[in-house]
């Protein structure tokens, strides 16, 4: 069975070593992206089948990648993962049309357990 | 003596040549350590993760690792980015190969500062009740910084035994420290409120420093149960500074009962009592303080009164007095009245209806009195 890919966007190296360490070990393909510019320009290729994207990064926020993305017909499932820990930013995330949202600081098998679900919906 | 002039100049050139020769290679070193450090722990932190991510991981992590500083912020980094259980995993990591002792003998050592230092960081970011002990004696360490790290490893872990060794200090820190002491206390949340409350109560009388910086404190704890004790405070206090800040807490805490307490200071002689006093009644938002605020418009100094047109913004119906002061005789009050108008959007709403051709009679007042043309 061909390995699902996921990108994981985050401009600190401890969250992107964190997560990639897991999804890895988990079984998944995983690309890294540490500025918004360089998520948009890899998420525009499809070829992901899912995205953690977090919300405060250099160039774009994760936000604005994802309204990018959808201008362009992009459909990946999202996931939201954002240290900014207010309604608004989790309201605006599913408003944008991400599929889940997580809080940092996190707990590892619980954002495994969403991937997990996610890619199986 | 031309000779001797010349081997003077070849010595101090060569001198020269070798000293910034060294400072070349100490600085190509220290680079390189950097980079060497910095690729470690990106391995460490694939390590720790992997343990994180996966309790039953056999991974190695081995007794050189601990002393590692790179390791160390590996695991600090990691401990920042996870939560629950996982923080346990990576306690029983530090316990278990003897990072927290390796840092706590560094930080007992007499020498070098800078290693006492960062063991005294690593061990107020770790935030392990291990060294809970270790934290409160080195909160009167010589080094004002390994203090102030204490606090505020003592603070991470909430360990209330050291609020009371804290607020005890208040008295004799420097400023700076007393304010990153203050800071600290906010990590043992409610628990703080008390023993700064008592310390306010016993000690207010005799210094200023030390209360004024716990007073500030609980502002920032937003505690509503300090309020009756600051109500105190205020009625026996004859330091300025410490009732400055009383009210400025009361302001913050917005509690209506410390509104009477309140109004009495706005007779105050002291013009700084009284500016502070009307802001602190603004945050409360207490109506029936509006004829009180409207008053203070006309105080002798402008400082109060720009302090009761900003809190007239805030209290309900208090827009309605701002423009009846900009009509009324005095010139001072009218002008702070405008000036707060402006700032809470009224002139710009005043201009934007005046533009589509709807104005109303006040917002012709206002603009004309903006531009200069005062009734």
């Amino acid at each position: 069975m061909e390995k699902k890919r996921i990108l994981v966007a985050d401009d600190s190296e401890t969250i992107t070593t964190l997560l990639t360490t897991a999804l890895e070990s988990g079984g998944y393909l995983v690309t890294t992206a540490t500025d918004g510019y360089e998520t948009y320009e890899l998420g525009k290729t499809g070829v992901f089948d899912l995205v953690i994207l977090d919300q405060l990064m250099p160039g774009l926020l994760g936000l604005e990648v994802i309204d990018r993305w959808q201008a362009e017909g992009v459909t990946t499932p999202v996931i939201v993962l954002s240290g900014v820990d207010d309604d608004r930013t989790v309201v605006d995330s599913f408003d944008r049309g991400a599929v889940d949202f997580v809080r940092k600081p996190f707990r590892v098998p619980e954002l495994l357990a969403r991937v997990r679900h996610r890619l199986s919906v | 003596m031309t000779e001797v002039a010349q081997l003077a100049t070849l010595i101090i050139f060569a001198a020269n040549a070798l000293l910034v020769a060294g400072l070349i290679a100490l600085k190509t070193t220290h680079r390189i350590r950097g980079r060497q450090q910095a690729k470690r722990k990106r391995r460490y932190m694939g390590l720790v993760s992997r343990h994180i991510a996966y309790p039953n991981c056999t991974d190695p992590i081995t007794p050189a690792m601990a002393t590692d500083p790179a390791f160390l912020d590996a695991v600090i980094d990691v401990r920042n980015a996870v939560v629950g259980p996982e923080v346990e995993t990576l306690r029983g990591i530090v316990d278990r190969h003897g990072v927290m002792a390796h840092q706590i003998r560094r930080l007992r050592s007499s020498f070098p500062l800078g290693r006492r230092l960062r063991a005294a960081v690593a061990l107020a970011e770790l935030g392990d009740e291990t060294a809970a002990g270790v934290l409160i004696h080195h909160l009167s360490d010589r080094e004002p910084e390994i203090r102030i790290q204490a606090a505020k490893g003592l603070g991470r872990m909430g360990w209330t035994p050291a609020i009371d060794v804290i607020v005890g200090r208040f008295a004799t820190e420097t400023p700076w420290v007393r304010a990153r002491f203050a800071d600290t206390l906010l990590g043992f949340g409610s628990a703080a409120t008390w023993p700064l409350l008592a310390y306010i109560t016993v000690n207010h009388r005799f210094e200023r420093e030390g209360p004024v910086a716990a007073i500030r404190a609980l502002a920032a704890l937003g505690d509503d149960q300090a309020t009756q004790t600051l109500i105190e405070v205020l009625h026996e206090a004859t330091d300025p500074e410490v009732k400055i800040a009383t009210v400025e807490t009361l302001g913050a805490l917005g509690s209506p009962r410390a509104v009477p307490v309140l109004r009495n200071q706005i007779r105050s002689p002291d013009w700084r009592i009284r500016a502070k006093t009307v802001t602190a009644l603004g945050e409360i938002g207490d109506v029936g303080s509006l004829d009180l605020l409207a008053r203070a418009l006309t105080d002798s100094d402008w400082w109060v009164r720009r302090n009761a047109a900003a809190a007239l913004a805030k209290v309900g119906g208090g827009v309605d007095r701002l423009y009846e002061a900009l009509i009324g005789k005095d010139r001072f009050a009218a002008d702070a009245a405008a000036e707060s108008l402006a700032d809470a959007g009224e002139l710009a709403a005043a201009r934007r209806r005046i533009g589509e051709g709807r104005p109303r009679e006040r917002d012709m007042t206002l603009v004309g009195h903006m531009s200069g043309d005062r009734p």
